[in-house]
């Protein structure tokens, strides 16, 4: 009950937001939306199946460029249709990169899954004539439900439409993510991470899960990429770069990986922490290093874990 | 409930956006006067971007010991450039939350690509120090109305072979190392298309475009060993240069083959002479901190850069330099009765405005494209430092070397008249 009435509230202040927030500030949500889809199904992975990535900007990449080809090359505006391609893209290219990446466990897999980002990021940085290089590529602004909204100034866009578009795909990202988790596929997931030899005992066919949990994970962060690439109009080889990837991981150790909303709330602190700390302190990178250094040392279980058990959602 | 979300909106984007309305400046004589800084603070650019900041605040300091702005002090309110997503939230935030009349900086072409329909959409001046608009070499926002950029990327390169062909006229094979990324792509391809130009009977025997980043250039020092060619040209401009510099010393490279550093000039006080040799082609962008023909306020700047930080200053300086006293001379310009001016009368004044700058004269183009001088020169090691300076030092407009609007690079090389 008390955790149903903190979800309303939180969803009725991030409704409000647009209303009685500093517009700067309803800017800084777009992101926190956007990385909210990808550390949900980051954390299928690294949560409820005990894989840590730390190749998922690959896919985040993949969402972006994805908007950027649509909307530039393919003249193809609608939201509803890139969102959707992105989560194909995404999927299609996790089938293979799966398939390798869950034969293995623990470094190896998190080795590999870097090794996979920056591949891509190679590629984008590279095939300078298909991606722009290190220049990137535009992205137009995409339509909303069949609307072109092109001549309203792109920062009320942002900031109403588009903000409102964000906050019901990551609505459905978290409800489409709570079942998933709360199915029996999902307590499959939990049975591998905390002891795949006897998930293999009773039947459950481990790396079929792994991989299951991959490519979902990897669809979540190409439609969170391809929402990420609007507000700042260009996409560029950054996004796959592997310190994206520790970003991600960071946002959800930040939060805590064992609570359903625990990366959530990772993604919030972080996104204006480090718009506080980079306007402050020009070593703003130092000041996250000691951070996540006293997250691990003095909270593992990240801000949710500092709760007592009973008031969180318990991944596990 | 739709009708004052908007209103909020309209409100809350107003100042910042769309002309503005004139303010009376009796009521703001003491308020200071929001400068928005974005700056590249750490990794290979950090150098760079410190340089661009140290001119700013001496700029800033200038001013405000001048009585400021129409009265009004000078506030720098400082951000990071870094990579173009979180740049594009700084200089929101800049101008959303900090409320700043202006932004200078940008030096990352990847980051001002994203950099500018973004200040096309907010409505405040923003002036680059070292970005363009530029895709590859050619020109993507033609017309801007906010958005002044900087000199096109390839032009240190172009004057760079102009130069070659008046000093290195025996050059029959030419090898390049450049960065693997748009810029160190972009300047071999010009250069190339230069020489050619120019009648210069020459053949690429190697081409290398080692990561940006990269400290070790045994193996390419050896692959160009290897070519033989009769000169080698690079634009790296950051330590990269020092240690190719350092490396090829090692081997005594330039001494079977003429060097041709396009860019080094931004790193000029760490090439020593003790690996740096003699008549090489050094280029240093747009501001030579030696020039015995240099005004009175290049040599004020240079001994207090000196004094104040035990380093003698680079380019970038000068590109910061410009941009705000480019912007404060339009704010005066533009300034009716003392009120102070609304930010699209500012942009109006900007545009052909030229100022004294530490370089000298400089200028924005109608199109907003900066114009100035880029120095460049045969090394020397006849000099009181003990690294390299240039002598003789050739002075090579933008309007020399430069593509005019509206034109394409290669088409426009070609079409020169000999």
């Amino acid at each position: 009950m008390r955790q149903a009435l903190v979800l309303a509230v939180a969803l009725a202040a991030v409704v409000a937001v647009p209303w009685i927030a500093p517009i700067y500030h309803v800017l800084l949500m777009l992101p926190f939306m956007a990385y909210g889809v990808v550390l949900l199904g980051l954390n299928l992975l690294f949560g409820y199946t005990g894989l840590v990535s730390f190749g998922h900007a690959l896919f985040i990449g993949l969402g972006a460029y994805t908007a950027a080809f649509l909307t530039g090359l393919f003249k193809v505006r609608a939201l509803e249709v890139i969102l959707l391609t992105a989560a194909v893209v995404a999927a299609v290219v996790a089938m293979p990169v799966a398939a390798f990446c869950v034969r293995y466990v623990k470094i190896y897999f998190g080795m590999l899954t870097l090794a996979f980002g920056m591949v891509f990021y190679t590629f984008l940085l590279k095939f300078y004539r298909l991606t722009g290089g290190d220049e990137g590529m535009p992205v137009a602004r995409p339509f909303l439900l069949g609307r072109d909204l092109g001549d309203m100034p792109k920062i009320e866009y942002l900031a109403g439409p588009y903000y409102y578009y964000s906050l019901v795909v990551l609505i459905v990202a978290i409800a489409v993510m709570w079942r998933i988790v709360h199915s029996p596929f999902g307590l499959c997931l939990k049975t591998i991470r905390d002891n795949p030899a006897k998930a293999e005992t009773l039947g459950i066919s481990v790396p079929h899960y792994r991989w299951t949990a991959f490519v979902i994970s990897a669809v979540y962060a190409g439609v969170g990429g391809a929402l990420l690439a609007t507000p700042t109009g260009n996409v560029d080889p950054t996004l796959a770069y592997w310190t994206h990837s520790g970003n991600l991981v960071f946002m959800t150790l930040l939060g805590g990986f064992a609570s359903f909303f625990g990366p959530l709330v990772g993604a919030f602190v972080f996104i204006y922490l480090q718009d506080f700390v980079m306007s402050v302190v020009p070593y703003w990178r130092l000041v996250f290093g000691a951070i996540l250094a006293a997250l691990v040392i003095f909270a593992p279980g990240g801000l949710l874990g500092l709760f007592p058990r009973r008031r969180v959602i318990e991944a596990a | 409930m739709g009708t004052s979300r908007r209103t909020f909106l309209r409100g809350a984007t107003a100042a910042s956006a769309i002309a503005g309305f004139p303010r009376v400046a009796r009521a703001q004589a003491k308020t200071p006067v929001k400068v928005g800084v974005v700056a590249i603070r750490a990794g290979i650019a950090a150098p760079v971007g410190t340089a661009g900041l140290r001119g700013t605040e001496w700029w800033a300091e200038r001013v405000n010991k001048a009585g400021g702005i129409l009265g009004r002090p000078v506030q720098l309110v400082v951000e990071e450039e870094s990579n173009p997503k979180d740049t594009v939230e700084r200089y929101r935030k800049l101008i959303l939350q900090e409320k700043v009349e202006v932004v200078l900086g940008g030096i990352s072409t990847g980051v001002t690509l994203a950099l500018a329909p973004v200040a096309e959409d907010l409505g405040t001046p923003w002036l680059s120090w070292d970005g363009t608009t530029q895709k590859g070499v050619e020109e993507t926002m033609p017309k801007t109305k906010w958005s002044f950029r900087s000199v096109d990327n390839e032009v240190e390169a172009i004057a760079g072979g102009l130069l070659t062909a008046k000093y290195f006229k025996g050059v029959r094979t030419i090898a390049g190392i450049n960065n693997d990324y748009s810029y160190g792509h972009d300047c071999w391809q010009s250069y190339q298309a230069v020489l050619k130009k120019l009648g210069m009977d020459v053949r690429p025997v190697v081409e290398l475009f080692p990561k940006l980043g990269v400290t070790d250039f045994t193996s390419h020092i050896a692959t160009i060993q290897q070519a033989k060619p009769d000169l080698l040209m690079t634009s790296f401009w950051s330590g990269d240069a020092t240690i190719l510099m350092k490396q090829a010393a090692g081997v005594g490279l330039f001494k079977s083959m003429k060097g041709v550093f396009t860019t080094a000039g931004g790193v000029h006080d760490s090439l020593k002479k003790e690996f740096t040799p003699e008549g090489l082609l050094l280029g240093y962008n747009t501001m030579y901190f030696d020039d015995p023909k240099g005004s009175a306020l290049l040599k004020q700047f240079v001994r207090e850069y000196k004094t104040k930080y035990n380093e003698y200053p680079p380019y970038e300086c000068d590109h910061a330099y410009f941009c705000a006293e480019s912007w404060k001379t339009a704010v005066e310009k533009a300034a009716k009765g003392g009120q102070w001016p609304g930010k699209a009368d500012v942009v109006k004044a900007l545009e052909g405005l030229e100022v004294e700058s530490l370089s000298g004269k400089r200028s924005w183009r109608e199109d907003h494209v900066m114009m100035c001088n880029f120095y460049q020169g045969i090394t020397t090691h006849k000099n009181s430092y003990d690294f390299v300076t240039i002598d003789p030092i050739e002075v090579i407009s933008t309007k020399q070397a430069m593509k005019p609007a509206g034109t394409k690079l290669l088409e426009w090389i070609a079409g020169w008249k000999m």
